[in-house]
């Protein structure tokens, strides 16, 4: 019945103002204890809306490195430690294997 | 139903209640989708108090007590996550349920406090209840190239082409400063013909609406568009109604998409406009 025009769940930007004066603004208000007054809807929305930007703009320009950089990512950093793990063992074996000649050769 | 770890006289005592949304309870015999609360550790219950549901999550007192949700709430990159967080928990609630939408972060110390504050508008969220059932909620944004607008404007509006007589008969002098205000009137025009021309289309799809709320536009740097935003309003419609509401607008958008008028429509929302609880 609504064919793509559904409000989808990801943070895009065109969606995004929607979402934001949606649920920041708008919602059933009974009182709650804890109030949250958000100061300034607009220039939240701003500055969200830049960050949205920056981040897809970096991604447009392949500026997206530290998402592979170690320092900065930790699922990069994982990455990273298995294949020093995987080079050590590998490094490990050829090293058994010329200590094995040599001991071999040795007789 | 998902009972609750615990009613309010153990370990819910310390914790902090967030508040997602009121559902039906009868709509419970449905199991809560498996959903993580805000804190992205606790997991989403419901709480029945009788004929309705709260939906809400728990969360620790000292991390979003009142002075540390300000903070976070003015923290854009944490208040970009979260309100989605909120958004996606809501639309996910909706696709299952008939939901009173809650606005964000609406929070309590005790279970308690909840429960007193639900038993006093309970009565009028049972009705809302029933009432948005079988309704729906969308949103529709007008954008417009205001260069086109201008440029119409300036081409065949009457007030300005007896003005444009009018300077053409006078002295150079007065002419560069006739021009100016000229200027000046093409802009007011143009503003009136963007409002008249939401105006007619708002109209239009109002008399399918059961209620319609007129909202703010945003200014391009909230849109992030090159266009502007000239109407910003919200629909309530039976279920019924939406797909020939959709089509009406499909319509209107290639009518007008040449002329520098840009149609959008999201929905259906869970009822953020229309639920409302004085």
């Amino acid at each position: 019945m609504n064919q793509g025009n559904a409000p989808q769940t990801t943070n895009q930007s065109s969606n995004l103002v929607d979402v934001l004066e949606t649920v920041l603004d708008k919602g059933v208000v009974i009182a709650g204890d804890i109030r949250v007054g958000i100061a300034d809807v607009e220039l939240l929305s701003i500055k969200i809306r830049l960050i949205v930007a920056s981040v897809d703009k970096a991604k447009e320009i392949g500026m997206d490195w530290w998402e592979t950089d170690p320092f900065l990512n930790s699922q990069a950093a994982i990455q990273e430690q298995d294949k020093l793990k995987e080079e050590n063992q590998q490094l490990q074996k050829r090293l058994e294997k010329l200590e094995g000649k040599l001991a071999g050769n040795g007789r | 139903m998902n009972l609750p770890k615990a009613k309010g006289e153990e370990s819910t005592m310390e914790k902090l209640i967030y508040l997602y949304g009121i559902i039906p309870s009868a709509a419970t015999s449905q199991p809560l989708p498996r959903l993580k609360g805000l804190d992205g550790e606790s997991d989403l219950f419901s709480l029945s108090f009788d004929e309705i549901d709260a939906v809400v999550c728990e969360l620790d007192p000292e991390a979003y007590g009142e002075k540390e949700l300000e903070k976070k709430t003015n923290d854009a990159k944490w208040l970009h996550k979260y309100a989605f967080h909120h958004h996606e928990v809501l639309m996910k609630l909706y696709e299952n349920y008939p939901i009173i939408p809650m606005k964000f972060c609406t929070i309590y110390t005790s279970y308690e406090s909840l429960k007193s504050t639900i038993d006093q508008h309970k009565q009028h969220m049972m009705e809302l209840l029933e009432n948005i059932a079988d309704k729906e909620e969308w949103i529709l944004k007008i954008y417009c190239e205001a260069d086109k607008v201008k440029e119409r404007v300036a081409g065949y509006n009457e007030t300005v082409e007896s003005k444009k007589e009018e300077i053409a008969a006078m002295s150079p002098g007065r002419q560069y400063l006739e021009k100016r205000k000229l200027d000046q009137l093409i802009d007011q025009e143009a503003e009136k013909e963007k409002q008249a021309f939401s105006e007619k289309i708002h109209e239009d799809l109002a008399s399918l609406s059961i209620d319609t709320e007129v909202k703010k536009n945003w200014n391009k740097d909230v849109t992030g568009r090159s266009d502007e935003m000239c109407w910003n309003s919200v629909y309530l419609l039976e279920k019924s109604v939406v797909e020939s509401f959709l089509s009406a607008i499909k319509k209107k958008q290639k009518e007008w998409e040449d002329a520098g008028w840009h149609m959008e429509v999201t929905g259906p929302w869970p009822s953020y406009h229309f639920a409302k609880i004085s």
